[in-house]
């Protein structure tokens, strides 16, 4: 019985053939009503971060904002994303690898990739394919000027960033009623290090800034002691410390100053380190005073409020900063223009995206918009202190939540 | 002239040997018919990492010189090719002809202070590290290229490809890296059947006998370093037309020296298939353990090192002189084409 019934099933008869024939023109005519179902569901963005490599740290700190922005958006009544995580491992070849990986699995938006080389390389895929890209973070300007049409950047460029810096130190100095006449300019000679400097030897001329540079004191990042670095700066006298540095340079070069019982006027630093938790952490009270100059979170704008409060419940003893403030808005960008074209067509998220105005945003300056070459090119830098593990914003003056505390606090006399 | 270099290419060359290489690359041929946009940028990425190994293999495994530079070359190319093409629009294939006398000088240079002075083996290495390291920090200050605010190429939609200025889709770039990789291993075929490959294995078993035998090492070490500068050098001009941009922190990183060393480790140094298996086994399973990972929900940024570690330790382990040696001798054609 079981014999037979085998038999008479591997048998390929006519009723057979037109029933299996038959329902697979019903499938095939229902394909095209599967595929436009699939278009009603979650847009699936593909987000690239240099998760492992030399960047890692940076990397996986984006990723954060990408992993407490679905509730948000949720109820800011977006649609929900489906996220594809890619690893570009800090280099290229990965870059450029996984964002065909991502696209060739479905994703029909990207987000990333912090870092200006590896963002490049993901620019050539995401254009080719005709797939937008929504950059988080890269500040190389050439990335929008090479006429794409599927790319876009909500962060300012390196440009931007510094000459909003000079600007805003002047909006500080005014504030406070205090000037420094000299200060003494240190910074990591790495790549950033030493294209800072170049850029602010450029730009501070135009900028008729009140300060003059007394000495420029170049160092190794990875150096494990800078007391010679700070006595050599202690003994110009100058009124403040203008700073290019990274974490382990700016831990370094604090405690130098509490040894040699130096607190200038103020410290002003042009990038990272001197904000980060890590610094919070190490140095407690001796972290008070520093102020950073980068592109940051508007603490009076309600959306920044909601995602600063998700971010430290989901990470206790940390500071929402501009890693996860950009990441963020980058899916907020693909939400808001996946909601407005009601499409996951390519052409009609990149024309959505064009057309994006969101004024309840987290960064600082009137809001998201693209102009033709897709640059954000209103997106402003902050003026941050260090005030009790925390940081508040001096400038501009639209986002500001508290006044400059000047000169700084001697560090004798924080015990 | 043809004939004869045909002849010297299958000498010795067993039919099977024939046979498989003509599969091989018949296969390479049709690949990006058939496979993903995906799929054909691992094979490029594969390509190169295979011919950038090949370039290594000519100084570590013909001639016993370990370098754990050769990112300068690349990188020098790279540079030599987009600075002539953005500044005077000088097509790759004309640059290539700067690139290749100016990555063979930096070799020149390496090669006279290691070779006049007696340094050698490890000493060798770190002094090539070095020169790779002094190229970054030079490139940063560099301003004619940019510095470190990075070097880009103009980019486009191109509605055909522009072979002569390299500018086109990634199957074209396919090709081209193919076409090098195969030109690379002939030539390094016809090198080591000729009286200087014969010089390099002489001064790579033992250079003190080679040198006693009337071998000039000086001059033919100097050759080694030179060819394969000049050779990765195309690398160079290849990542820098794909990619359209160059950071000096990315394109002289040492991890990239180290990436170029990878390749014939794995699948045999001193061999010519070698550094092509080894690529392709590297590039191959990495790729598969993403997919294994994502198709399972992992998500384990940094796995692919890990992998490439232990897959280092099982080959210095289990297969000391490589994948390759071993299988060819499985495959009975490891005579005459290792």
């Amino acid at each position: 019985m079981h014999h037979q019934s085998r038999s008479k099933s591997a048998r390929l008869t006519r009723r057979v053939f037109t029933t299996t024939a038959g329902a697979a023109a019903v499938l095939a005519g229902a394909a095209p009503f599967s595929v436009l179902r699939a278009q009603g569901g979650p847009l699936k963005v593909g987000v690239l971060l240099p998760r492992s490599g030399f960047e890692a740290g940076i990397g996986q700190d984006c990723q954060r904002g990408v992993d407490i922005a679905p509730p948000i958006l949720k109820s800011l009544g977006l649609p929900e994303l489906t996220i594809m995580n890619g690893d570009t491992e800090s280099n290229v070849d990965a870059a450029r690898e996984h964002a065909e990986k991502l696209i060739s699995d479905g994703a029909q938006l990207l987000v990333g990739a912090f870092d200006s080389g590896q963002t490049t390389a993901i620019a050539q895929v995401a254009e080719q394919k005709g797939i937008p890209l929504i950059i988080n973070i890269a500040a190389a300007p050439q990335i929008t000027e090479q006429g794409y049409k599927f790319v876009f950047r909500n962060f300012p460029t390196a440009g931007m960033i510094l000459s909003d810096a000079f600007v805003n130190q002047k909006e500080v100095f005014g504030i406070a009623g205090a000037t420094p006449k000299t200060v003494v300019f240190m910074h990591v000679n790495d790549t950033f290090g030493t294209a800072m400097s170049k850029g602010i030897g450029v730009l501070m001329p135009k900028f008729n800034m009140p300060y003059k540079i007394v000495e420029e004191i170049a160092y190794d990042p990875a150096a494990r002691d800078l007391s010679v670095e700070v006595t050599k700066a202690k003994a110009t006298n100058a009124d403040a410390l203008l700073m290019v540095s990274r974490l382990n340079d700016a831990l370094l070069i604090t405690r130098e100053l509490i040894k040699q019982r130096w607190t200038p006027q103020a410290i002003l630093s042009m990038g990272p380190g001197w904000y980060e938790d890590q610094y919070f952490k190490t140095l407690g009270k001796m972290a008070d005073g520093p102020i950073s100059f980068v592109p940051w979170f508007d603490p009076n704008k309600k959306l920044a409020q909601t995602l600063e409060a998700a971010f430290v419940k989901a990470y206790p003893g940390s500071n929402l900063n501009t890693n996860q403030v950009f990441t963020f808005e980058a899916l907020l960008v693909a939400a808001d223009a996946y909601k407005r074209a009601g499409s996951t067509d390519p052409k009609a998220l990149a024309d959505a995206i064009r057309a994006t105005n969101i004024t309840d945003n987290v960064s600082v300056g009137p809001g998201i918009r693209f102009n033709a070459k897709g640059q954000n090119d209103k997106v402003k830098d902050s003026a941050i202190q260090n005030r009790g593990g925390k940081t508040v914003t001096l400038a501009p003056k639209e986002a500001a939540n508290a006044k400059p505390e000047w000169p700084l606090k001697p560090y004798q006399d924080r015990a | 002239m043809t004939a004869s270099v045909i002849a010297r290419l299958s000498e010795d060359v067993p039919h099977r040997t024939i046979i498989l290489l003509g599969i091989v690359l018949a296969a390479l041929l049709i690949a990006p018919w058939v496979v993903n946009d995906y799929l054909l940028t691992v094979l490029i990425v594969a390509l190169y990492s295979a011919y950038t190994g090949q370039a290594w293999n000519i100084m570590m495994g013909f001639a016993g010189q370990l370098s754990l530079g050769n990112a300068l070359y690349a990188g020098v190319g790279a540079y030599v090719a987009a600075f002539l093409f953005t500044k005077f629009g000088i097509g790759p294939w004309i640059g290539f002809l700067a690139c290749a006398p100016a990555a063979a000088a930096c070799g020149a240079i390496i090669g006279f202070l290691a070779f006049r002075f007696g340094v050698a083996g490890v000493y060798f290495a770190i002094l090539t590290i070095a020169f790779a390291e002094f190229a970054r920090i030079g490139f940063d200050h560099l301003a004619i290229v940019n510095a470190s605010a990075g070097l880009f190429l103009p980019v486009q939609q191109y509605a055909h490809n522009d072979l002569w200025r390299l500018r086109g889709n990634p199957m074209m770039f396919y090709y081209v890296i193919l076409v090098a990789t195969v030109l690379a291993f002939i030539l390094c075929r016809l090198l080591l059947r000729s009286r200087i490959g014969y010089f390099w294995l002489a001064i790579r078993e033992d250079e003190q006998a080679a040198r006693a035998a009337g071998i000039d090492t000086f001059r033919y070490k100097m050759y080694a370093v030179m060819i394969s500068a000049a050779v990765t050098s195309f690398a160079g001009v290849f990542y820098a037309f794909f990619y359209n941009n160059l950071f000096p922190e990315q394109v002289f990183n040492i991890g990239r020296s180290i990436e170029m060393v990878l390749g014939p480790v794995i699948g045999g140094v001193g061999t010519l298939f070698g550094p092509i298996l080894g690529a392709f086994v590297l590039n191959g399973l990495a790729e598969t353990l993403n997919s294994a990972m994502s198709a399972a929900g992992l998500d384990l940024p940094g796995a692919k090192e890990v992998f490439y570690g232990l897959c280092l330790l099982l080959v210095i382990l289990a297969l000391p002189e490589g994948v390759w040696p071993p299988l060819a001798r499985r495959l009975g054609i490891d005579k005459g084409m290792r």
